[in-house]
């Protein structure tokens, strides 16, 4: 497949205002969520068009909350380096399947593997269990 | 009431020991709205300054805000005497409090799944240091180093002359 390397490049902008920061949000939301069909397709993935736009609104979900405009600007540069990545196929299937469909909650641990593992927060998990 | 327990009253243990700074009003913590809290009069709002929300676009883990990180000046090394290295301010992590480590059943090494347990930051002041940990919306406390007290040198008191007092003549 042939990629011109430019295509859907965008160059870094400081948003003027926080209401031309919350359309450019919404414009790179919406490039997401009308290429998810085109990307299932594109990388062969086993999921649906729902659960991927669902997967999406998850990840921009994740950073509603903020306020920095400065962190906003940064944030929608790398929301448009990923499209632009995963758009012209820059990615492997794992790194779309690993990392942007990847939810960030793990599975719910019971009671009793909290006991076994002698930590009962949620909040500070180690990268593994040991033995 | 006994005076113990006034006295336990009057010093609760947190303050004996180290004060943690929380920077979570710096940082943006993107699971929770931001709500408004009354003031009391009794506690000084803390004064609103300009920190980047670095924590959101950094990569790093969300598990690092629940993680307070301690703010030192290194001691000198014991092996030396002179005073290198100990002039920098540095950032570590505490180990994870009941797991994240085990013994190697194979060979017996200590093994680790923190991925901050051997990570340091070094900065030249102290106020680099406090200010990187509230952009970054980490909790953190400061570790007063030790003002060192050289005690001066006293070998020309061997020879003095003094009334009335019998001079030390020491000997291997």
């Amino acid at each position: 497949m042939n990629t011109i390397p430019a295509r859907l490049a965008r160059a870094a902008q400081i948003s003027a205002s926080p209401e031309q920061a919350r359309q450019r949000v919404f414009q790179l939301y919406r490039d997401w969520y009308r290429a998810a069909p085109e990307i299932i397709s594109l990388y062969a993935l086993p999921v649906s068009v729902p659960f991927f736009r669902h997967a999406i609104r998850r990840k921009f979900e994740e950073n509603r909350y903020v306020t920095d405009q400065r962190v906003i600007d940064v944030l929608l540069l790398k929301g448009r380096q990923e499209y632009q990545e995963t758009m012209n196929q820059w990615k492997m299937y794992d790194h779309v399947m690993g990392i942007l469909l990847e939810s960030r909650k793990g599975r719910p641990r019971s009671f009793l593997e909290k006991f076994y593992e002698g930590r009962d927060e949620d909040a500070v998990l180690p990268a593994a269990t040991g033995v | 009431m006994s005076v113990l327990q006034a006295c336990r009253q009057a010093f609760p243990k947190r303050a004996a020991g180290r004060v943690l700074v929380s920077a979570r009003g710096l940082s943006t913590d993107s699971n929770a709205p931001a709500k408004a809290t009354e003031e009391q009069s009794d506690i000084a709002p803390i004064p609103q300054r300009d920190v980047v929300t670095a924590d959101v676009v950094s990569g790093a883990p969300a598990e690092l805000r629940h993680r307070a990180v301690r703010i030192f000046q290194p001691t000198r090394s014991t092996t030396q005497s002179g005073s290198g290295k100990s002039h920098r301010w540095r950032i570590d992590w505490d180990i994870l409090p009941g797991a994240g480590r085990w013994e190697n059943p194979l060979m017996g090494w200590a093994s680790s799944a923190d991925y901050m347990q051997g990570t340091r930051l070094s900065f030249r002041s102290k106020e680099d240091a406090i200010h990187f940990a509230e952009k970054q919306g980490w909790d953190y406390y400061v570790a007063q180093p030790e003002i060192k007290r050289i005690p001066p040198k006293n070998y020309s008191e061997n020879f003095l002359y003094k009334p009335n007092k019998l001079r030390i003549v020491r000997t291997k």
